[in-house]
């Protein structure tokens, strides 16, 4: 497991040196295969630090795909600020998702107390998204 | 504009998929977790792609400038629709170099957002190009939907060789009838004095010298010297360039035609132009500012194409190349069919002088002793062909990159003045 997650973290360091989008993808697909077979070698019940690590991957992968673009053509300093405001939500957002899908599975993921707290918090946050893509929505159709 | 799925959607998909199916085959719901960001972004990202619109308007400051100078191009921008992210890159042609401004760059534009981008340039080289060419890539908020498109703005902009400081031009032997500033060697209105002769009935009377008359016993007249103007023809070989770098012989000969048809034209001399090359492009005698700016027009247009026909003067039409005309040629020596018209306009009695530009500066001779070898044996052979063109009458200079032209001139002047005394003697 530990070579697999080695691997994978060099084959992303590449896939951005190069820089190459398949080598990303193979090297998400490896990481979140490593940590599977971590989840199934412990037996069942999310394991402890899942919510971390489903919102760690995902925000690897809007870095990488991020810093490609980067490559190509340099955003502006305006831009860089609203874009890593913008990743910073999402990453907010990624963990309140994570939890709240854990809630609603109804899995332990050994947080105790604070992680309830993230779930519930999860659940309200969800529901704003949801008010504000439908606003959002709205406001579109209307133009 | 194109649409087309980025990478990221791509992997965005496998990733999710990949999740989701190996929930299922482990039957662990927990595994689905790490699918969850990614399908909740792509489900809202793809939901709320929207094509962009943006207009694009391109415009340049100026449309002629001189080598060196910097024209600014302004990129105006008027976004119909918010864009998370647009690429914008204007093609920059060879000869021009970015001095201020950010090309490509990336930024985001608000509903009815209008943004002005200011690109400064540098003119490096003379030459005629179309500048403005933009391509915009836009993206979407989620970044997994992109849209391409190229507009065709491009403005000419024409970049004229900056003329050289020339002191002194070769004078043409021979002057034609028009009035100008050279002192002709036929007699008439002029400020030079040429002889005296007796007078005639009808001569002006401020034209008597009154000092020979009064030594003669007679009436005696000062005779002048015509002002008169001349034809120039530049000759430019473009059958062949030596180049290294951003430099070579071509480059040296087009600069160096713009200064002296500039200069002969400020004299009131008639300039034309035959550009001998792959292609043959001829601009018939000419004066005045007009002719100036036909002469650099063609100048810009001249590139070297490859030809394997064999061209001689009398390809040119009648009235290209004027009886007494000064034939200025401008060649590397490299091409024979250049070197074979040359001596052919010589033996036709044309005053012809050749500028070599030297294509030495811009070739090394082949690493090895056969390759130094052949360098001499070719140096040698240059040679040999300006003492071809000295024993048909004709000068030849050798200019070198980095010497002014007008030294170069000087010594013409300096040589035919010497093989002008010469021959009186």
């Amino acid at each position: 497991m530990l070579a697999l997650g080695a691997g994978s973290v060099a084959l992303l360091a590449l896939g951005l040196a190069m820089p190459s989008p398949p080598a990303l993808v193979g090297s998400f697909v490896g990481i979140a295969a490593s940590w599977s077979l971590s989840a199934w070698t412990r037996g069942s019940g999310a394991p402890g630090g899942t919510i971390l690590a489903a919102a760690g991957i995902f925000v690897a992968a809007e870095l990488a795909y991020w810093s490609l673009e980067q490559a190509s053509v340099p955003d502006e300093p305006e831009l860089l600020a609203r874009r890593a405001a913008g990743l910073a939500l999402r990453a907010v957002g990624a963990v309140a998702l994570v939890s709240f899908a854990l809630a609603a599975l109804g899995l332990n993921a050994g947080g105790g107390l604070l992680l309830e707290a993230v779930g519930a918090a999860a659940a309200v946050a969800l529901l704003a998204l949801v008010l504000l893509l439908a606003r959002a929505g709205h406001e579109t159709a209307e133009r | 504009m194109t649409r087309y799925a980025t990478p990221k959607l791509g992997a965005y998909v496998v990733l999710t998929a990949l999740g989701l199916l190996a929930s299922l085959i482990f039957a662990r719901p927990e595994l689905a977790l790490i699918a969850v960001p990614f399908a909740v972004l792509l489900a809202v990202g793809l939901a709320y792609a929207r094509q962009p619109d943006v207009r694009v308007h391109v415009e340049l400051d100026r449309e002629r400038v001189l080598e060196d100078d910097e024209i600014t191009l302004e990129v105006e921008l008027d976004a119909r629709d918010s864009v998370a992210r647009l690429e914008l890159l204007v093609e920059i042609p060879r000869g021009l170099e970015l001095v201020s401004g950010r090309n490509p760059v990336a930024l985001r534009l608000e509903v009815g957002e209008e943004r002005v981008l200011e690109l400064r340039f540098r003119c490096a080289r003379w030459g005629a190009y179309r500048l403005g060419d933009v391509h915009l890539r836009a993206r979407d908020a989620a970044g997994l939907l992109a849209w391409e498109q190229t507009l065709d703005r491009a403005e000419t902009l024409r970049v004229y060789p900056r003329p050289e400081q020339l002191r002194e031009l070769v004078a043409p032997r021979e002057t034609q009838l028009f009035t100008g500033n050279r002192v002709s060697r036929q007699k008439g209105e002029g400020l030079e004095f040429a002889d005296l002769r007796p007078f005639a009935p009808g001569d002006r009377i401020r034209r008597i010298n009154w000092r020979a008359s009064a030594r003669r016993g007679d009436l005696w007249v000062n005779e002048f010297h015509a002002e008169r103007n001349a034809d120039v023809i530049i000759f430019l070989d473009s059958f062949a360039d030596a180049r290294r770098g951003g430099t070579g012989t071509l480059d040296q000969a087009i600069r160096a035609a713009a200064s002296l048809s500039e200069r002969y034209l400020v004299g009131k001399d008639r300039v034309g132009l035959v550009n001998f090359g792959g292609v043959l492009n001829w601009l018939r005698p000419g004066t005045e500012l007009q002719q100036r700016y036909r002469i650099v027009e063609a100048l810009l247009n001249t590139e070297i194409t490859l030809s394997y026909a064999w061209k001689e003067i009398d390809v040119l039409p009648r009235g290209t190349l004027p009886a007494k005309a000064l034939v200025l040629a401008l060649t590397p020596l490299l091409d024979d069919r250049a070197v074979s018209a040359l001596l052919d306009l010589r033996a036709r009695g044309f005053d012809l002088v050749v500028i070599e530009v030297s294509p030495l500066p811009f070739a090394e001779p082949a690493p090895g002793r056969s390759g130094e070898l052949a360098f001499r044996l070719w140096k040698l052979l240059r040679e040999g062909r300006r003492a071809e063109y000295e024993r048909a009458g004709a000068p030849v200079v050798e200019w070198q990159e980095g010497t002014p032209l007008t030294a170069i001139l000087e010594g013409v002047s300096a040589s035919r003045r010497h093989a002008h005394a010469h021959a009186r003697a």
